[in-house]
């Protein structure tokens, strides 16, 4: 009984660790350093019509994040160099959105201004609300191009380069996408790719169900046996008329017997009692005064 | 009385204005096509009794969708902020199929699945309806998406259907839907012709063993593994395949009672009124009379063929691999279309016709509720190829 508490907690355990290792977080963690442009001269500019570097952050979950709370830095030894504004209702990232913040160490022009700039060869990182957890960071090549952004590929993706056109606010990647069903138009014109494949699966997922629940239904069956030659065991031992093969009759019972046994059963209790008086009286009901039905009741009385 | 000329032409000016808004005005021939098709469905419901619980809400929401109103008023279901609109928020973004779900799975009795496990393979072979027209839309010329979402028709499960046309095709739900439970409805016009024709008289005849019981534990074991298995292939179609099992354990535990009662009984009554007057009402003749739809309630009616062909057909292939004895009656294959309890009571009639004392139903029960699984994966598959 203690083992098998101890097992049913620790897989419990197994459970919650594997998730919450292997799911996807739809938290601050989805937060990524998607884009940055260090040296701005002539591109994208601020409410200031300044011509600022800039970081855009890549909220990559399915679900809104608030960014606020959070920290920005240049310097790994001060991780909450700058705090981002609490509450307020431009930090709240949309799904699969962006938000830019200017780079231009002046934090007075709003809350989007940072209080350092970029530079070549600094790490700038982005801190989670306690200042230690690290939830991302790049540091900034070298040989950086002039009004050029260094971003990911495709938004969130590993693969750092040089994009051919900045895109604040927008995907990193413009080049023209075909959609999931496009794509089967293409290569699937007529769809016997996909009646293949998804008839595979289909099969394969209801396979799977048929094969555990044969195994399963082995499994109880032999429980039964058991508990059936156990019974007839106990019965021998305690001196009762039973033969061998008893276990055996017990296990052929079928829906089909248990079916007429019930019957029986109904009927022999229906033959206990007395026959009904079939003859059927139909007896008017008239209604009755009721002074709850009454109306004078329901009326207010006149003022005296 | 200085004033009693223009008073008149006042109240005549707004008299007109007021005919100019009412029905009368705004009648045009679709509508008037619409509101004979949404009493031909309420007449089916009540006098023939084809699905009545479906067609009598579908068919009065066809008409209260085509009053010709004069648009802008908030009215219509696709007038943001009318509450028709906000009654068909459930049915767009995909709310009400898997509510619908979560009753049926409360009030589905998968013994005869457990029992005989090999009957849920019927189930995946009746889905081939769904990618047979799919790839025959596709040659019509309807886009990949436009045909996955039509092509579920075939799976011959209403929530199914609008589930999934909300996510892939949404211009074209009032049709699918409206094709979908027509069809459903039609199950014992279409599926006998194509059971007789595919069967001998042989084959008809086959007895099948009874079913064995079945315990509380592998009555309760089944939604715990009938969710795990299915969902971590096709997570897609986790609102649907979870819903159904979860509503499954709740009847099967036996200690949810209220919960299993509630998901089976009002629960469902309320989204079915909902969904049905909804869908209904989304056909307006404006969006609804288009050579599209015309398509979709052809490709819908191959769908049914081809389903209940791949079923019948398998169980002939599968018995070849059967001992005497163990054999499948064929005529239980139409029952992988997911019309439940349509499509097993198919079952039922017509192996009544060849043997008075064969009964069908509790063998045909097995597939038509694998079917259900089957559509829900299908759909699952389709929205994550497509979407």
């Amino acid at each position: 009984m203690r083992y098998k508490k101890l097992i049913s907690i620790a897989g419990a355990v197994l459970l919650v660790l594997s998730a919450s290792l292997t799911g996807l977080a739809q938290s601050s963690a989805d937060l990524r350093i998607n884009e940055i442009l260090v040296y701005n001269d002539s591109n994208y500019v601020d409410d200031f019509g300044k011509h600022s570097p800039w970081i855009e952050i890549f909220n990559s979950a399915y679900n809104s994040v608030d960014i606020g709370g959070l920290y920005l830095t240049d310097d790994l030894s001060n991780p909450t160099k700058y705090p981002i504004a609490k509450g307020q209702s431009m930090t709240r990232i949309p799904k699969r959105s962006y938000l830019v913040f200017w780079a231009d160490n002046q934090p007075t022009h709003g809350i989007l201004h940072l209080n350092f700039t970029l530079e070549p060869g600094k790490t700038i990182a982005l801190f989670d609300a306690n200042g230690r957890t690290l939830i991302d960071s790049l540091t900034i090549p070298l040989n950086i191009a002039r009004d050029v952004s260094y971003g990911r590929m495709d938004d969130g993706s590993e693969v750092w380069a040089n994009l051919s056109k900045t895109t604040p606010n927008s995907d990193n990647n413009t080049e023209p996408k075909a959609s999931s069903g496009d794509m089967f138009a293409q290569y699937d014109p007529t769809g016997i790719g996909m009646a293949m494949i998804a008839m595979g699966v289909v099969f394969s997922g209801l396979a799977a169900l048929f094969f555990f629940f044969k195994m399963t239904s082995r499994v109880l069956k032999l429980d039964v046996k058991k508990q059936l030659s156990a019974r007839s065991v106990s019965k021998a031992r305690a001196g009762k008329a039973e033969t061998a093969d008893s276990g055996k009759e017990g296990l052929e019972i079928t829906g089909e017997i248990n079916a007429a046994i019930a019957m029986t059963l109904h009927l022999y209790s229906s033959e206990l009692h007395d026959a009904e008086n079939t003859v059927l009286t139909i007896n008017k009901v008239s209604r009755t005064y009721s002074p709850w039905s009454s109306k004078i009741y329901g009326l207010r009385k006149l003022p005296k | 009385m200085e004033h009693s000329g223009s008073f008149f032409g006042f109240v005549l000016e707004h008299l007109e204005k007021f005919l100019s808004f009412t029905a009368f005005a705004n009648l045009t021939a679709g509508h008037l096509i619409m509101i004979v098709i949404g009493l031909i469905f309420i007449y089916l419901a009540i006098a023939k009794e084809y699905e009545p619980m479906l067609l009598v809400p579908i068919g009065f929401g066809i008409l209260v969708g085509n009053i010709a109103f004069s648009p802008g008023y908030q009215i219509g279901v696709y007038e943001s902020g009318s509450v028709l609109n906000y009654l068909y928020f459930g049915v767009l973004q995909g709310v009400y199929p898997p509510l619908i779900f979560l009753g049926i799975g409360a009030m589905t009795d998968f013994s005869a699945l457990i029992s005989n496990p090999k009957l849920i393979l019927i189930g995946a072979a009746a889905q081939l309806g769904i990618f047979g027209a799919y790839a025959i839309a596709l040659a019509l010329g309807f886009s990949p998406a436009e045909s996955g979402a039509i092509a579920i028709i075939g799976g011959a499960d209403g929530p199914t259907a609008i589930f999934l046309s909300s996510k892939l095709a949404p211009d074209l739900m009032g049709a699918i839907a409206i094709s979908a439970y027509s069809y459903m409805a039609l199950v014992p016009v279409i599926q006998p012709p194509i059971m007789r024709l595919l069967t001998n008289k042989k084959e008809r005849l086959i007895r099948m063993k009874p079913p064995r019981a079945v315990s509380k534990t592998e009555k309760i074991v089944f939604p715990i593994s009938g969710l795990l298995l299915t969902t971590f292939l096709v997570p897609s179609g986790l609102p649907l395949l979870g819903m159904l099992f979860f509503g499954n354990l709740l009847k099967e535990s036996t200690v949810t009672k209220r919960l299993a009662d509630t998901a089976k009984g009002p629960l469902i009554d309320i989204v079915t009124i909902l969904i049905g007057l909804t869908v209904g009402a989304s056909t307006q003749a404006t969006t609804f009379l288009t050579p599209k739809s015309v398509g979709i309630f052809i490709l819908g009616a191959l769908s049914f063929i081809i389903a209940t062909t791949g079923g019948v057909l398998f169980v002939k292939f599968f018995n070849l691999f059967l001992k005497e004895g163990n054999k499948i009656n064929p005529l239980i294959g139409n029952s992988g279309v997911s019309a439940v309890p349509d499509s097993a009571r198919v079952s039922q009639v017509v192996g009544l016709e060849y043997d008075k004392t064969n009964y069908l139903l509790m063998h045909a029960m097995g597939p038509n509720v694998a079917g259900v699984i089957g559509s829900a994966v299908a759909a699952g598959i389709l929205l994550s190829f497509l979407a």
